[in-house]
């Protein structure tokens, strides 16, 4: 669903040359849901702007379905780290709002969207505004808003980070509960190996300065999951102590 | 009956107590300057002509409250009309000189120079070019409103929170839509910064013009009973200028908290 092949990335600054990725190649296929996890610096969060379109890779090369990625576009999703909602618009027409740019039809879009709001427990929030709603319950509306067009592809640029450590453990329990129902192609990218391990199927480890691919951790453990006392936490505390050893030790750099 | 009821009203409407505090303040502001005001004419014992009290000014108001009143409403016609000019002309130019770079560039100093030039000059030569009526009044309000208003307009047009911009970057919005649906509801909390501002300068504005060619108005009610030595009548004048000032600035609140209300908290 998602193919990068050879991708890198210059940044021009004033001060020289900054290499955030360095020949990164990922495939992702359908149905799948990967994490992305490395240090501040590796590039993680470039490389998903690039699979979005919202810039592009100084070389390689990237495809969504089959089409390679030109800009922004209809069948990939994006969710930003900050909820980025309208503050004059109700949650009902925030999540309607990509619905309303691609002038899809307006009864199927509310009856999704009141859908989207149902399944993610906004159910009776959708005519309140953006500032009567805790952080947790904004990022649920984004959500929502990213997932109204039906995108193929859902991007999630540390979608969780700003919230409150017992909101995120909620979000990321929930995530999983949507993803078992739906099952979307999702490209998460996060600094947190305990979100990484809960969710992906497999989680693609960069190494910062200039970000390379490191290691790709295939977590073959049953949905769902959790951290708690439940009949996974050996598997996973084994994965999270694995993830944690790989982001902790520096990798020579190879020239 | 009625006693069980009265606490449960009180919960339901807004509490009595808060009400007090936020209302108290600006009262007791008013009552104290009136009664210093008043101590300073009766302590050194100033003549009439020079600084009436407080007790001449409300009889000179009630005597003469029908002339007043038609004066306020003369004024207060050029100050809105005046002031929805400035509001019609300044939000479009605003719209342009965002819209591109050049424009901005080529705009600003002229309207900037047009700000600096001194409005009490201009308002001579208005009643050459345009005559006695309430026209130049009415444009000399507009002249003094027009600035803040564009200024703050394309300030909050050009200052979109970033997210926001992403945002309409990765939904593909076109031009158009960015900025029905993004640019311009954003800019609108600045839109009322310059509204207030203009706002208590429209009513300086239309007295000003009053001041030169007017046979009527609070402005020119000022100048006839000063030269009358009705000094009495003319601060009575003033003190309707102060209200209208006062009341037309918390109605823009009020219209602001209404269709805004999201403005401080995000």
């Amino acid at each position: 669903m998602i193919g990068i092949s050879n991708v890198s990335q210059i940044y021009r600054t004033r001060g020289g040359d900054v290499e955030a990725l360095r020949e990164v190649s990922l495939d992702v296929v359908d149905g799948e849901f990967v994490a992305i996890v490395g240090r501040s610096g590796c590039g993680k969060s470039s490389l998903l702007r690039l699979v979005a379109g919202l810039q592009t890779a100084t070389s390689g090369e990237i495809t969504v379905a089959g089409t390679p990625v030109r800009g922004p576009r209809r069948d990939v999703g994006f969710m930003f780290q900050r909820p980025a909602l309208l503050p004059w618009r109700s949650v009902l027409d925030n999540v309607l709002l990509p619905t309303e740019v691609f002038r899809l039809d307006k009864r199927d879009s509310r009856a999704r969207a009141h859908e989207l709001l149902d399944l993610v427990g906004l159910n009776g929030f959708d005519k309140r505004l953006p500032h009567e709603l805790s952080g947790g319950m904004q990022q649920r509306v984004s959500l929502c808003r990213a997932l109204i067009q039906q995108p193929r592809v859902l991007l999630m640029d540390e979608p969780f980070s700003a919230l409150d450590a017992l909101t995120r453990a909620d979000l990321t329990v929930e995530l999983q509960r949507l993803q078992m129902k739906q099952a979307s192609t999702v490209l998460f990218v996060t600094h947190s190996v305990d979100e990484a391990v809960l969710l992906a199927d497999r989680v693609v480890v960069l190494s910062p300065r200039p970000g390379r691919l490191r290691e790709i951790v295939q977590i073959d453990v049953e949905r769902p999951r959790s951290l708690g006392h439940d009949g996974h936490s050996a598997e996973l505390g084994e994965l999270r102590a694995r993830l944690h050893d790989l982001l902790m030790t520096p990798e020579e750099v190879t020239r | 009956m009625t006693v069980a009821e009265t606490p449960r009203a009180r919960r339901a409407g807004p509490r009595p107590d808060a009400r007090w505090t936020q209302h108290l303040p600006p009262v007791l502001g008013v009552v104290a300057a009136v009664a210093l005001w008043w101590a300073i004419t009766v302590v050194f014992d100033v003549e009439s002509f020079i600084l009436p009290s407080p007790i001449e000014v409300g009889r000179a108001m009630t005597e003469q409250s029908g002339y007043l009143w038609d004066n306020t409403l003369v004024t207060l016609a050029e100050t809105l009309l005046g002031f929805g000019l400035a509001i019609a002309v300044g939000v479009p130019l605003a719209l342009i000189v965002t819209a591109s770079r050049m424009l901005e560039r080529t705009v600003y100093p002229l309207l900037l120079m047009l700000n600096a030039v001194p409005k009490v000059a201009v308002a001579p030569l208005l009643v050459v070019w345009m005559g006695f009526g309430q026209f130049p009044k009415v444009f000399l309000v507009f002249l003094v409103c027009f600035f803040p208003i564009v200024i703050s307009t394309a300030a909050g047009l050009s200052s979109t929170p970033a997210d926001l911009v992403e945002l309409g970057r990765s939904l593909r919005t076109n031009w158009w839509q960015t900025f029905r649906m993004i640019r311009m509801p954003a800019a609108v909390p600045q839109l009322f910064v310059g509204l207030k501002l203009a706002i208590t300068l429209a009513v300086i504005g239309a007295v000003i013009a009053e001041f030169v060619g007017a046979t009527e108005g609070l402005g020119y009610a000022i100048v006839a009973s000063g030269a009358s030595a009705d000094t009495a009548l003319a601060f009575g004048a003033m003190i309707l200028l102060g209200v209208m000032s006062v009341v037309l600035f918390y109605l823009l609140e009020a219209i602001e908290r209404f269709f805004v209300p999201w403005a401080d908290r995000s």
